[in-house]
């Protein structure tokens, strides 16, 4: 149902404007126009002193903030705390100064983590080479106070090192040795010995001979091999460590600190929306005025506020609503709880306009219909029911919920539909014995019932339809398309007196009746349409038409389902194995009750969106936003 | 011979419609997926766009459905 609106305009002295922004924002109930789209009125806008501006940009750069840690905390800390939606106690300054310390922590953990995982990976190539050129240097020549030249060359270099190492036993008068080791396919370690006072002399050939040495670090440049492998060891593990330490922390902090930014993000939000709302306001120089919409129903409620809060110094009226404002009357729609999924339905494809009729309710009686037509299956019913009873005990809101909601009620019809037509999954009912209660689908000979149900069901929908469009069009005194639907209307009415009759289901007589009501339906259609009408009539009765026939999916893909199941029963029972005969048969079962949740849900919106809707539906206005707080004000 | 050939028009009722149906739903869908990341909103829209060719399908069916019975 759509709810009624009013429009509303407050005038009041400046003085009270904050408080009444505030009083409004707690309210909750009014759509606030802005007064900046309204050319014509003769109402100054409101003109934000500096002192708001610069609130407003605080705000931002704080909200910006905000966004950022959410950001972080939210790839860290996979489930947070709820927010508690109050915000008691809590103010800008304190938002800012929390904001600020800990960005500033988060700063500090995450550079200290990537000069630690900077420095891990440096070490863990110093260990590669280490591990490898350790077990080559022998035992008697560690701890001897010798230096060491340790270095990684390719197999086509060791010729040279060995020239090399000739000539620096020539110049240390024999006091060099070297041993050289296969490490890998093409890559020799080579390990030099010397006495310390002829580090720079080696150091110098070795540079000449471009053959690049292991270099430690600094700190571990004058220890032996083996103690600078157990002390990168050691800073590698010290290093882990602390790293698990910060990701420690930092998960502490994102589960402390998540659901309060959250918190605070929708603070920020709630006061950019008053800022940006005093912008929509008019003023002259002692009052200010404010234009907006409110459901009627709330109307008493807010004039009984303003006057306990301000008495006589802020007044509210309902004012008329000029013609070019009709459509953008804002668009609220009330239905059941029941409803509501259906309602999200209508929305997705678009708000309904506010001289429209809500079609939810009806959506939600057919929807769920043409959905259990096209499963039928008692067995396929319960799995469904019970995934979606499952379903709906975990996911609360948004679209899988909705769906979740339709998927309850779409079980029960298929379940339904199941014992009309015995299936049981597939044929298993009929083979224990289970007869239909109407027709098997999975009988040849029942096709043409099948059909003709699919067809009757696609014109009672659509006569519906061109009834709720014809109410719709008298509603808003729009004649050709009252004319157009009538015509379509009769029209359909004689083409079905006139198969009536010619299938012998009238008597004879009536298919005169049927061709003058048909002739009568596209004479109305035709003149609806103006003076091409004489051409696009017939054309638009024929697209009717095609519309009904589009019904048919309802019948294919209920055969497409049934045949499936069909397929599964028949091929898990030839094999021979009665385990793997029911797997296989269990998943082509579980096959096609995934694609009977997703293909009926699909078609089933579809032909209400593509054929019912396109029979009255107009939408495409706003939809109502009031102007309501995201985070209660307990100050 | 008859009935084998019934068969075969049949087939191809069905084949050719759920061919031309695949053909603009592709098109429609890859579509629909680009529109969809940039504005959510038109989810309804893109529904019915991709629906939209499934009636070519359908209609395939029911005359596949009138020539078995038919004959």
């Amino acid at each position: 149902m759509i709810v009624e609106m009013s429009r509303v305009e407050i005038i009041g002295l400046k003085q009270f404007l904050d408080k009444a922004i505030q009083s409004l924002h707690d309210f909750g109930k009014l759509q606030i126009e802005d007064i900046r789209d309204m050319p014509d009125l003769m109402i100054q806008p409101f003109s934000p002193m500096e002192k708001m501006n610069k609130e407003r940009e605080d705000t931002d750069l704080r909200l910006a903030n905000i966004n950022g840690l959410i950001d972080t905390f939210s790839k860290i800390a996979k489930k947070s705390e709820p927010i508690i939606a109050t915000a008691a106690e809590v103010n800008s300054y304190q938002i800012s100064e929390n904001v600020s310390d800990i960005t500033n922590q988060i700063q500090y953990l995450n550079n200290r983590k990537k000069t630690l995982q900077d420095e891990l990976i440096t070490f863990s190539k110093y260990l590669e080479m280490l591990k490898v050129i350790s077990p080559f240097i022998p035992e008697d020549i560690k701890n001897s106070g010798n230096a060491t030249i340790r270095a990684l060359i390719h197999s086509s270099q060791t010729s040279t090192m060995k020239l090399l190492a000739n000539q620096l036993k020539l110049v240390t008068d024999g006091k060099f040795e070297m041993i050289t080791a296969k490490v890998g396919d093409d890559t020799n370690a080579v390990i030099g010995i010397f006495p310390l006072e002829l580090v720079s002399q080696v150091e110098g050939f070795m540079k000449n001979e471009r053959i690049t040495q292991l270099i430690l670090p600094e700190e571990y440049a004058y220890l032996s091999t083996e103690e600078a492998l157990d002390h990168i060891e050691n800073k590698v593990k010290m290093n882990h460590d602390e790293l698990d330490g910060i990701d420690e922390r930092l998960k502490r902090m994102a589960q402390e600190w998540l659901p309060k930014l959250r918190l605070w993000q929708l603070i920020c939000l709630d006061r950019i929306d008053e800022l940006e709302t005093f912008l929509k306001t008019g003023e002259t120089e002692y009052t200010f005025t404010i234009f907006g919409w409110i459901p009627d129903d709330d109307y008493d409620a807010l004039e009984t506020l303003l006057t306990s809060l301000f008495s006589d110094k802020v007044s509210i009226r309902r004012v008329d609503v000029p013609k070019q404002l009709k459509l953008s009357t804002p668009v609220k729609t009330k239905n059941p709880s029941i409803v509501e999924p259906y309602e999200h339905f209508v929305k997705m494809r678009a708000t309904p306009s506010y001289s429209d009729i809500d079609p939810s309710s009806l959506v939600a009686i057919f929807m769920p219909i043409f959905f259990g037509m096209m499963a039928g299956d008692v067995g396929y019913g319960l799995v469904m029911l019970i995934l979606a009873l499952l379903g709906v005990k975990k996911v609360k809101e948004g679209m899988l919920a909705d769906i979740l909601k339709f998927l309850k009620i779409g079980a029960i019809w298929t379940m339904f539909f199941g014992v009309l037509f015995g299936e049981y999954f597939g044929s298993l009912g009929e083979k224990i014995g289970i007869p239909p209660l109407w027709i098997s689908r999975s009988d040849p000979k029942n096709i043409i019932p099948l059909l003709i149900m699919a067809i009757s069901v696609g014109v009672g929908h659509i006569l519906v339809g061109l009834v709720i469009g014809a109410w719709n069009a008298f509603i808003n005194k729009s004649r050709s398309h009252l004319f157009e639907r009538i015509g379509m209307f009769v029209g359909v009415i004689g083409l079905l007196i006139l198969v009536g009759a010619m299938t012998s289901i009238l008597s004879d007589g009536f298919r005169i009746a049927g061709w003058v009501t048909l002739a009568v339906g596209l004479v109305t259609l035709s003149v609806s349409l103006g003076s091409s009408g004489f051409f696009l009539g017939p054309i638009e009765f024929v697209g009717l038409l095609g519309s009904i026939l589009s019904y048919l999916r309802i019948a294919a893909l209920g055969l497409a389902s049934v045949f499936l199941a069909e397929v599964a029963n028949e091929l898990g029972g030839t094999i021979p194995s009665l385990l793997l005969g029911l797997l296989i048969a269990i998943l082509i079962h579980a096959l096609n009750i995934a694609m009977g949740i997703l293909s009926p849900t699909i078609q089933s919106l579809r032909l209400q969106y593509v054929e019912f809707f396109r029979r009255f539906f107009q939408g495409g206005q706003s939809p109502y936003m009031p102007f309501k707080r995201r985070v209660e004000n307990n100050k | 011979m008859e009935n084998a050939i019934i068969a075969i028009a049949a087939a191809f009722s069905i084949g050719v419609t759920a061919l031309a149906t695949s053909m603009a739903q592709r098109a429609i869908g890859s579509a629909g997926v680009g529109a969809l990341a940039e504005k959510p909103e038109l989810v309804g829209s893109i529904i019915i766009l991709v629906a939209i060719p499934e009636t070519l399908v359908i209609l395939g069916f029911a005359v596949a459905a009138i020539m078995l019975i038919g004959g």
